[in-house]
């Protein structure tokens, strides 16, 4: 399939790989040149616009920072967009902006997913990403072989937004997740038990998560080094509240860490990974 | 200023009606514009027909609307103020919006050498209707003076803050407070009415304590007598502190409780009392 590709920092890079390693003819634009360079090495073409990368492709991918971001893009691409495009966007923004970038693409005749991913980089390099998708079940089999090339566990969730909506609760499971360990670490030194006996006695139990084994794992390690940077974690999170007021949805434990993370990007923390909460719990009670 | 003067009014709800009654009783010649002709009733006031209109007319103008995009609107929008107003003119801005709202306000408007004070208020109805509106005011000093006999009208407590937008983070802090203390009263009466307790006679007795404030006084009495019919619309207060936490977000400033009541006001907003008073925090907490 003839396949564009539209932002290539370290999720997007990875991903178009996977696409071209996968048989596909992949078209790529990124708004600094020099990120484009490793593709055009692994066979990409490059386009000069993403107008210019819809008027060539089957199915155009987007993965780029924020909402204003993919609404820029996507605007391109229904200038360059010939008919039966497909356009997906796997940035994770909010499920309302997605709606709208949809309704605005649908009015130029191309039909929309919103796919966000989880699965960070280690998952878009392994090809391993989880894929929640909204949109039509027509634009979702147009897309399939695509995102099959770059993750595992894909799920068309519902309509357009549905993926977004996905990707937010992802984001207060995992926000809150990291927090509860974090939380669970700090009570245990506070009362002078070894972190990582707690750990290797709680895999065993109902508390035993992927964060309690990886993420717990760095903090015992106290290695911050991204992975998930505290300030795009924030950013999810502001989705997420942004959201439950516009919907006047009550969510006491997600409004909680977010303010946890606002203080961490307050505070400087904001390119360390989202473990790095720990050391805030630690200050906020003296143990650092 | 003398009296005879011109002024305008836009926004005639709740609190502007009877602020611009004062004005108009203290001798300034009144003219209003309201996107609702029949707001405006038995105002003693003449009628213009856009914003820009009365910018034309008046030396001073007063706008009393209810979010940053309607004074956005009325001042900067087609036939806004500022194709009207001349250059020395002054815009009191006595919403409550954003503090960078504001900001851009002011500076979009000083590009024509249009004053603007952004005049946020503290007293609610009762308050406009008695002139004893606390004015906590950001902008140039000089300008402030200039229109301080109007202000002495319409409260008692003038306070110049700080810059333009100063104003506006004064009064996200008094709406942090205050609602806050109305939650913290809710809680109160919630533990007293559940422990078997008669709520008025512990509202009573804490009046005369460390814990007596005016919400306790007023919203305290409200929740007593179950009378939950606004005073202030609740769905007000649900705005601002969706304004003050993007405004913590924006500077990294980490605020706990502000955010736990703003879940318990999404809360208030998704059982639909958003029009009721904001004492029916209580009927959240009665719900859980």
């Amino acid at each position: 399939m003839k396949i564009g590709f539209l932002g290539l920092g370290i999720m997007g890079r990875a991903m178009a790989l996977n696409l071209i390693k996968g048989g596909h003819t992949v078209t790529v634009w990124a708004r600094r040149a020099e990120s484009m360079q490793p593709l055009l090495a692994a066979g990409a073409l490059a386009a000069a616009s993403p107008a210019e990368v819809a008027g060539q492709v089957e199915l155009v991918i987007s993965m780029v920072a924020d909402a204003p971001d993919v609404a820029e893009v996507m605007r391109g691409v229904a200038q360059g967009a010939t008919a039966g495009l497909v356009a997906v966007d796997m940035s994770t923004i909010a499920p309302a902006a997605a709606r709208r970038i949809g309704a605005d693409l649908a009015a130029a005749g191309v039909d929309f997913l919103d796919a966000p991913v989880s699965g960070g980089e280690v998952g878009a390099i392994a090809a391993t990403l989880s894929i929640m998708v909204g949109g039509s079940a027509a634009a979702f089999a147009q897309a399939k072989p695509a995102f099959e090339c770059m993750g595992k566990n894909i799920v068309h969730v519902g309509e357009s937004g549905a993926g977004q909506v996905t990707k937010a609760a992802n984001q207060i499971v995992t926000g809150m997740g990291v927090l509860a360990v974090a939380e669970a670490f700090a009570f245990a030194s506070k009362n002078g038990v070894d972190r990582s006996k707690v750990r290797e006695a709680l895999l065993g139990g109902f508390a035993a998560s992927k964060i309690l084994e990886n993420h717990g794992q760095r903090m015992l390690e106290r290695n911050f080094t991204p992975g998930f940077k505290s300030w795009m974690h924030e950013k999810d999170l502001n989705i997420v509240m942004q959201t439950a007021h516009e919907l006047g949805l009550c969510l006491p434990g997600s409004a909680a860490t977010a303010q946890m993370f606002n203080a961490m990007v307050g505070g400087g923390q904001g390119e360390e990974d989202s473990i790095a909460v720990l050391k805030l719990l630690e200050r906020l009670s003296g143990q650092a | 200023m003398k009296l005879g003067l011109k002024v305008g009014f836009i926004g005639l709800g709740v609190m502007g009606r009877p602020m611009a009654l004062h004005l108009a009783q203290a001798g300034y010649e009144l003219f209003v514009w309201a996107r609702r002709p029949e707001s405006i009733g038995d105002l003693p006031a003449t009628i213009c027909a856009t914003p820009a209109e009365l910018g034309r007319c008046c030396e001073v103008v007063f706008t009393v609307v209810t979010s940053s995009a309607d004074v956005e609107n009325v001042a900067l929008g087609q036939a806004g103020l500022i194709e009207g107003m001349a250059a020395g003119k002054v815009l009191v801005d006595c919403s409550t919006i954003a503090p960078e709202a504001a900001r851009q306000i002011a500076a979009k408007l000083s590009e024509k050498g249009i004053h603007f004070l952004d005049a946020p208020l503290s007293g609610g109805g009762q308050g406009a209707i008695d002139a004893t509106l606390a004015i906590m005011v950001g902008g140039d000093a000089v300008v402030l003076e200039r229109v301080r006999p109007l202000l002495n009208c319409l409260g008692q407590r003038i306070v110049h803050i700080g810059p333009n937008g100063a104003g506006q983070v004064a009064k996200a802090c008094n709406q942090m407070i205050m609602v806050a203390a109305i939650q913290a009263v809710a809680e109160a009466l919630r533990l007293a009415a559940a422990s078997g307790v008669e709520c008025g006679k512990v509202r009573q007795a804490l009046a005369g304590g460390s814990a007596a404030s005016r919400v306790l006084e007023v919203m305290g009495e409200r929740m007593v007598k179950r009378d939950f019919s606004a005073g202030i619309e609740a769905r007000l207060h649900h705005k601002d502190f969706g304004l003050v936490l993007a405004a913590a977000r924006e500077i990294g400033v980490p605020l706990p409780l502000t955010a736990a009541v703003a879940q318990q006001l999404n809360a208030l907003m998704g059982q639909g009392w958003g029009r009721d008073d904001t004492s029916s925090l209580l009927r959240v907490l009665e719900s859980a």
